[in-house]
């Protein structure tokens, strides 16, 4: 056990740098932009197909690579930079599916400011409307091509959306889960079922 | 004095706690620290790091198709992107055939797509409704990486079209796609099968013969346009 006498150095240098970083607007720049570069690239693509490639394949493929690389990345590293959410699945040892949404307690020095929050549900939320409408186009012209597109597309998005927003609910409860808490635990676990099937 | 002085731990030689005096600790292990730590750290690891994890785990999976046997560890990380690249690659390479029309020589990129996902959706939950014990991603997961072997016979029937489509090359053709249809059913059923109770494993396998027998079909009845 540490002695209660003993001599602290206290550094100012990392005071400053603390500082710094909770005075800033952006702490995470370069997170908050491939945040939203991959979704909005994505929906120009789909916008401007026609112009871009006279092959279906061609932008099928490109939308969807962009999608899942936007997929990984808001649920691997946005989420918890920007807001310090967290989701994922798990296998326990019986190979029962376990759906885990994890979120900060208290906010680090490291997760993001108001303005990336912002960036970040904006991002998440209005995307999925977009394919949406997307969505009711090519149904209405019978494109039944791009349907297919577009109903992968929304599917990929709409899963980050219902993940982030169970960890947020997650957060909110503020319930420690009955095994594995620790005292002074900074993150908070529920441990989930979706639809118990998947 | 200086004698006491002069034996080292002389006033340690009666050390006895009389017996009037509770003794009393708390000894705490602090076994929750280090998974705290390890909490933190992939919580917040650099994005690097969960880049390279995440392609490991990739390549360890097709290392697993490549030598299948019977290993619950590869199904405790699924991953669906072994799959999405498969089924991109395998799209575009029956795509030659049908690039500018759209009712000559090859299925539809979108069909293809249909068809895996669709089809690879259809089997997990007749595994399931079954009482199978797998997890509906895990199953996909593997039924999407099993898709390798055809994959390459795939593109081995391409090369041999490049040579000519007669009688020989058809010959070759079959037997590379049945030689990987049976690879790729014998790879998913050595991880699917174990999930299901003895009697039924039967009822399992057949829908995933049919799946992996309708995907070696579009690959062997492709034919490039002229």
């Amino acid at each position: 056990m540490a002695d209660d006498t003993e001599d602290v150095e206290l550094d100012f240098a990392d005071d400053e740098q603390e500082r710094a970083r909770r005075g800033a607007v952006m702490r995470h720049p370069l997170a908050s932009f491939f945040h939203l570069f991959f979704r909005v690239v994505a929906i120009i693509v789909y916008v401007l197909c026609d112009w871009i490639s006279k092959n279906f394949a061609s932008c099928f493929v490109l939308i969807i690579t962009l999608l899942s690389f936007d997929f990984w990345s808001v649920k691997n590293v946005s989420g918890r930079l920007l807001v310090g959410l967290r989701w994922w699945n798990q296998i326990d040892e019986e190979g029962r599916s376990l759906w885990v949404f994890e979120a900060k307690k208290t906010p680090s020095g490291n997760t993001g400011t108001e303005a990336e929050e912002r960036i970040f549900w904006l991002g998440l939320i209005v995307c999925p409307l977009i394919w949406t409408f997307f969505f009711f186009t090519s149904l209405f012209d019978l494109k039944i091509k791009w349907l297919c597109l577009v109903v992968a597309s929304i599917s990929l998005q709409v899963a980050n959306l219902y993940g982030y927003l169970r960890c947020k609910s997650a957060g909110q409860d503020g319930r420690p889960p009955a095994s594995h808490s620790f005292p002074g635990q900074h993150l908070l676990q529920r441990p989930d079922i979706i639809f118990g099937i998947l | 004095m200086a004698e006491e002085a002069s034996r080292p731990f002389a006033g340690l030689s009666d050390v006895s706690i009389p017996e009037d005096i509770p003794v009393e600790g708390d000894i705490s292990v602090p076994v929750g620290a280090s998974r705290r730590d390890d909490e933190y750290s992939t919580l917040d690891e650099p994005v690097k790091e969960t880049i390279l994890r995440d392609l490991r785990a990739v390549g360890k999976k097709f290392i697993h198709v490549l030598y299948p046997k019977r290993s619950s560890a590869l199904l405790r990380d699924w991953d669906l992107w072994g799959p999405l690249l498969l089924c991109v690659t395998l799209a575009l390479l029956l795509q030659g055939g049908a690039a500018d029309s759209d009712d000559q020589g090859g299925p539809q990129f979108a069909e293809v797509f249909v068809i895996i996902w669709f089809g690879s959706i259809v089997i997990t939950l007749n595994s399931k409704l079954l009482g199978g014990t797998i997890s509906f991603f895990q199953s996909l997961c593997v039924l999407g990486y099993c898709i390798m072997p055809l994959t390459v016979a795939m593109a081995v029937c391409r090369i041999v079209l490049i040579g000519g489509s007669g009688t020989v090359s058809f010959a070759v053709r079959l037997v590379v796609v049945t030689a990987s249809f049976g690879w790729s059913t014998f790879a998913s059923t050595a991880f699917l099968a174990d999930s299901q109770p003895p009697n039924r494993k039967a009822l399992v396998v057949y829908p995933v013969f049919l799946f992996y027998f309708v995907i070696g079909w579009m690959i062997l009845t492709f034919s490039p346009s002229q």
